[in-house]
Parts: structure tokens; sequence; C-alpha cells
């Protein structure tokens, strides 16, 4: 990494959060890196999460998560169209299915009312009016409109892209190792692949955090993995939903939800267990039963033959939730920390926020840089397209489905390849464009779509990575 | 003008059925492949005559395009010449089956690289590129046997054979072979997979884990996976179709529109 150059703010993490704060800076003169330890940005809870964007309803009223939420809610059109990232304010029903259910539906009216988010109390009768599949023994729900569903991945990738495209770094790859102090402040990041210099430093590195401090001499704090588990559904039932469902959130966890992603599939989860092992991200069965039985009662159209796909992610749990702040011992270390389970739906306004605590700090993040792009150009997708024959008309490579289940076509995939952050891996590609995500899970198309990669990668097909660079799809050429 | 009726899958089930469907009918093709066939192969006597039927009978075959969706009046069909919107009074799914996945069979564990589906896995060996020197096979059936025999072909050292029902058919003699009958319950393993659990506790290692057992029809037309307006699915249970079982289910397709239409 010799040659790179100093930088006037490294973000260490490429998360939701990471990304979203290199979007923020890349609209300034300031020269920005994030450093990522995964071989692709989005690698950690932002890649595995349900994809709801709250509005902040269930936020605790008074609280910094609160205020950003809610803050971030009105702007999602905007900045999702200008990351080319699916968006729908769809709104959500939390369906209260016992009497001790329907008496916490007025706590829940309050809070997301002091939070400032319309909720409507409503039937059991008028919820299956506004979403005819949820269970006919519904007592009463919470009808929160301004929730949304949102492509998480697609909007890290968004914030990453239009950050990269505006000249913000990204060293992929790059574990934080250590870090050089001057007094007390840092001076650079030590990674697996190199030292850059840093005039500050922002801590985003989601169930790393806690260790990045301490590597930094920073504040003590600890942040530990929390396990969800989902199932992912298919598109012919979740393209039938209208609504996310859930049921009544209780203090320690929003619950299970049901909800309709923007490409019409459909997820069921999270569940909440504390683990040790950021790495570990193992299903069971147990767990998975629960979260199915769960979602069962809330709407019983759900079969087990509609499930495509089984995952787990890891959020960050901390002792403390939404640490924005400067470090009290590294005055120049910005700690973007601790955002629990709202990473996406708080993450524009904790973007400005991390912007403003850097200048408050006095990093040169005021000048505006003249030539930033607001946004991304669209890639248009063939799925769910109103007009193919415009698209064939513009690049006749989208007359070449190769992924039949989401219906990515080859135009798509090249697309993907010429970001400014392209894809390193099949799961890069997948996050992407869908590549391999839907119904058959690959079963049709991964080796196409693996020989794709290989020709835009340059990379024998067996070493070709289906995530990590040593997580290969093969084991080496066949005999001839 | 005849009306026409859709057929996805130029395999022999779908070029059965488009040979079977009544004079009043125009059949019209479509197959994602460029050749007809399907798992049978192209290059077959029984392939051969399938399409000689179905041509004879006026089918017009479109292949190398996809189906994309189906509104119970209209197909939306990608190909590389264009975008065709094909009016039809039916459709009919004849678009194969696959094994079952990773989720469907049930399996915990984590998400290392290295697990295929038998199709992929038979895929990428025939096109020269080794999925593992000591892999396991998940099933029994006809799809094990093929991932096996591509398997070896491509230089797999030893394959352990791992059939959750007992179903064995037409495996290759080797002594590379092993097969054992038993429930597959989890997967350990990253970045590549290293080993899969069986009930019971016992652990079978391994560099790669092919997923051959059991059979979903593969359903990737919009509008057209479960119910569908004026469809008609035509994919046999057997493991994959033998001719005759992809003959019959032809004909039995044909027969079911036949009947819908007639009673529209």
């Amino acid at each position: 990494m010799s040659g790179d150059g100093a930088f006037d703010v490294v973000i260490v993490g490429g998360g939701v959060v990471g990304c979203a704060i290199a979007r923020r800076l890349s609209f300034t003169t300031a020269r920005v890196a994030v450093v990522e330890a995964a071989h692709d940005v989005g690698e950690g809870a932002s890649k595995g999460n349900t994809g709801i964007a709250t509005c902040g309803a269930d936020c605790t009223p008074g609280t910094l998560e609160a205020e950003l939420v809610t803050r971030s809610a009105p702007g999602w059109e905007a900045l999702c169209a200008s990351l080319d990232t699916p968006w729908e304010r769809i709104g959500t029903l939390c369906v209260a299915l016992t009497e001790d259910d329907e008496a916490a539906l007025g706590h829940l009216v309050e809070q997301a009312r002091a939070n400032g988010c319309e909720a409507e109390l409503v039937s059991g009768d008028r919820a299956r009016e506004l979403e005819p599949l949820v269970t006919g023994s519904a007592r009463a729900a919470v009808h929160i409109p301004a929730d949304g569903i949102v492509d998480s991945l697609r909007l890290t990738i968004g914030y990453a892209e239009l950050a990269a495209r505006n000249g913000v770094r990204f060293f992929l790859s790059s574990p934080v190792t250590g870090f050089e102090v001057d007094g007390e402040r840092v001076t650079a990041v030590h990674t697996a692949t190199g030292t850059i210099s840093a005039g500050f430093v922002v801590n985003a590195a989601g169930v790393g955090a806690g260790q990045v401090s301490a590597l930094a001499g920073g504040e003590p704090f600890r942040c530990w993995p929390r396990q969800g588990q989902y199932w992912l559904l298919d598109r012919e039932l979740g393209g039938r939903f209208r609504k996310v469902v859930g049921g009544v959130p209780n203090e320690r966890t929003r619950g299970i939800y049901c909800v309709p992603t923007t490409n019409r599939s459909l997820l069921l989860g999270p569940t909440a267990d504390d683990r040790e092992d950021p790495d570990d991200r193992a299903v069971s069965r147990d767990v998975l039963e629960h979260v199915l039985e769960a979602a069962r009662r809330l709407v019983p159209a759900i079969r087990r033959e509609h499930a495509i796909k089984t995952f787990a992610a890891n959020r960050p749990a901390s002792d403390t939730t939404y640490r924005l702040e400067a470090d009290g011992w590294r005055p120049n270390l910005i700690h973007a920390a601790g955002i629990r389970s709202t990473g996406v739906s708080g993450s524009p306004a904790i973007a400005e926020q991390v912007h403003e605590l850097l200048a408050e700090a006095g990093a040169p993040v005021l000048d505006e840089h003249p030539r930033a792009l607001a946004a991304l150009e669209p890639l248009p997708r063939l799925l769910h397209h109103p007009r193919p024959e415009e698209l064939f008309a513009a690049d006749r490579r989208y007359g070449q489905v190769v992924c039949a289940c989401e219906q990515v076509t080859a135009a798509e995939i090249a697309g993907a390849f010429a970001m400014a952050l392209p894809p390193r891996s099949v799961d890069g590609l997948r996050k992407r464009t869908r590549a391999t995500g839907g119904r058959c899970q690959g079963a049709v198309c991964l080796a196409g779509v693996s020989f794709l990669c290989s020709l835009h990668t340059a990379t024998a097909p067996w070493l070709l990575a289906q995530s990590e660079p040593t997580a290969t799809l093969g084991v080496g050429p066949a005999d001839a | 003008m005849p009306d026409t009726v859709v057929v996805v899958g130029a395999g022999l089930t779908g070029l059965a059925c488009a040979a079977s469907l009544p004079g009043r009918i125009r059949p019209v093709v479509v197959d994602r492949i460029p050749v007809p066939g399907g798992v049978h192969g192209w290059d077959t006597d029984e392939t051969r005559s399938a399409e000689a039927a179905a041509r004879s009978r006026g089918a017009i075959l479109h292949l190398g395009e996809t189906a994309t969706r189906w509104d119970g009046e209209e197909l939306l069909v990608m190909g590389q010449d264009g975008v065709r919107r094909i009016p039809a009074r039916a459709l009919v799914v004849a678009a194969g089956s696959r094994p079952l996945g990773r989720a469907e069979l049930g399996l915990a564990g984590p998400r290392p690289a290295g697990i295929l589906a038998a199709t992929v896995a038979c895929h990428l060996s025939e096109t020269g590129l080794l999925a593992g020197r000591r892999p396991a096979v998940v099933g029994g059936g006809d799809w094990a046997a093929r991932a096996v025999a591509e398997l070896l072909h491509a230089g797999a050292e030893h394959i352990q054979v791992v059939t959750p029902d007992g179903v064995l058919r037409r495996f290759p003699e080797s002594p590379a072979l092993t097969v054992r009958t038993a429930t597959p319950v989890a997967v350990e393993g990253g970045p590549r997979v290293s080993a899969l659990r069986l009930q019971g506790g016992e652990r079978v290692e391994c560099d790669a884990l092919v997923l051959a057992h059991g059979l979903v029809p593969l359903r990737n037309v919009d509008g057209a996976v479960w119910e569908g307006a004026r469809t008609v699915y035509a994919q046999p249970a057997d493991d994959p179709a033998t001719v005759s079982a992809a003959r019959q289910a032809g004909a039995a397709a044909a027969a079911e529109v036949e009947q819908m239409l007639d009673a529209a």
C-alpha cells in the first residue's frame, strides 16, 4: 500500500454505516479511505438483516437511535433513487395474537407518536383488509404506514460505489492489525495489506468496533455478535404480501417478522442469540423451526415448501448503543459504534452526525467537492421491467438471461463488473445482481454465472472465489 | 389462425407434449438451451425422433431463448435476437427438475464454499473443473450416479456417497467409491466445506459436497410457479424421467391442455 499517500479520514469498516459515512465525506474535498477486513463491502450484519428501513416508530423515545432513525426516514425515496437501490414504503402491521400482545399495542402507539411517527391501532378485521394474509386469529394490530423495505445489500454497495466514484479509496481484505500513535493522536492505521497514514479515524467496525478502539488505545467498550437466523421464501408467496407483518416487540427483541423484499421474495426472521465468535454463521434446525412456527402464527399461508434458503448473520450488540462521539482518550478517533439493529434505518443520519463530529474535531470536511457525483447512473434490471424491448434495444446482452430464477441477464452482470467497486467473488456478484440468489439457489445457473465471472476477472474457474479468496469454487483443473 | 399453446422445455417431455397436442393447436416450444433433448442430451436417437415428431405436428421451436413471464395470455421470452411476446391459450411447463437444495434438505451449519448442486457439479466437471478430490455426494438416484461418474472422470480420488433413503441406481463400479445409507444433518467447514455430519454424530470428511438427493420441479417462469392461470405442469416425479415416462408425461399434459381448452 506504499505510495497511496495520506488520508484525511480513514474509515474502519465497510458495512452499511462505514459506507454511508464514506459517501457523505465523498461530497467534500477530504481525502478519504475505507479499510475493510472482508473481500467486499457489506459482508457483516449489512448482508444479513431484514431489509426493513423502519421509520423509528418502535425506537425508545428520547434516544439518539430514535432521533437519527426518525431523521433518516423522510429521505429514503430520494436517497435510494440516487443510489440505484430498490426501496418501497409499504408499512408494517404489528399483529397482536394474545391478550398480552393486545394490551401492549397501546404502548406501541404511544411510543410511535412520541417519536413523531404515524401509528394507528386497528381491529383484526381492518388488519386483514390491509394485509389479507394476516391470520384470522389476529385480535388487533398497529399499522405503521411509514416503514419501508430496502435492498440492504444494494444500499451498502450503492453508498460505497458512489463514494468510490467520487474518489474514496477502498482497501478490501485489509483487516486492521494496529495503529500508529503520536501523543494522544492516532496517526496511521496498520492493516494486513499495508499502513495508511490518517488525520482522523472513524471506527465503524460493527461487531469489531470494541477491538478497534482497544487497538487504537481508545476508551474500552465491548461489542459482541448477536446472531439472527432467517428463512428466505419464494417470490410467488412474497409477491402476494402488501405489508411487513410482525408481532408485538418486547423489551429485548423486535421479534420475528415476515418481510417482503424489494424483489418480492419473503424473509422470515430474525432470532436474537448472543454469541462469542463473529464468524459463527451456522444455522440450526431447532432455531429455524421456531422462526417458521412464529411466522406461521402470523401468516398461516407460509409453507415450508416455499423455502429457498436459510442463513444466519451477526449484528453488533454492545454495552452502549449508538456510541457516536469522539473518543475520550484519542480526540481524532470518532466512534460510529454500537449500532445494534438499526444500522440500515439510521445510516443516512448517522453519516451526517459523523460528518459533524469530524468537523467539530477539526477534520477538513467542510469544503464541498466541486465535481462530486450526487447520484449513480441506474443499471436497469430485467426482473419486473415494464418494457424489456427498450432494454434489449439499448444493450443486446439483455436478451441473454443467465440466472433464470432472478432473470439476471449478461448485461446486468457486465454492468456489475464495470463498477468502481466490482464483485470479487460469485457472492459479490449475487449481492450486486441477485444472480444465483433465486429459488433454485444456482442449481441451474451457477456454472454459467461462474464462467462469466471467470471471463470478467480473468481467473481460472477453479480459483474463482465463492466468497472470501480462499473459498474457491473448485480444487483444481479436471484431468484432461 | 389456430390457437397457440406454448411448451417451456424442449426435453423429451416437452417435445412429446408438442407432438401429442390436437391438430387445431399450434405448438410453440421454448428452451433456454440452444439444442433440444434436455437432460437426455441432444445427440441421441430418442431426442432426434422426439424432435421430428414435434416438428411434423407443426411445432415451432425457439431454442436458446428464456421464458420469463406468463400472465395467462402471453408469454414473455428473452433471446439473443430480441424480445418475443407469444400470445397463447395455455402454457405447459416441462422444464425438468433439479435435486433438493441445502435449505430443502434441512442441512444446518455454516455456509462454506464447495457445496454444489449435482446439476452444477456435472456442468463444472464437463467443462474442466475438479469440484473436489475427496467429495461427498448426498443422494442415490440418477443425479447422484451422474455426478459420481463426472467427478471420477474429472479426477476425484475418492467419493463417499450418502444416500438418505437407501435408493441406489446405476453407480459406476469403482474402488474409489464408498456408499452408505444415512441421513445428513449438517455441514462443517470454512472457507471450504470440510465435512458432512450425519444423524447420530458421525462425520464424513470431504473437500466438496454435491447435493443430488430428491427432485424438485424447476419452475422459472413468473406466473407459473405453483398454480398459474391456464398452466399445465408436465414434470414427472421420476429421477429423472425415463424415455417412456417422459413420453407419457408429455401426452398426459397434452390431454390436460385439451380438456382445459374445451372447458373454457
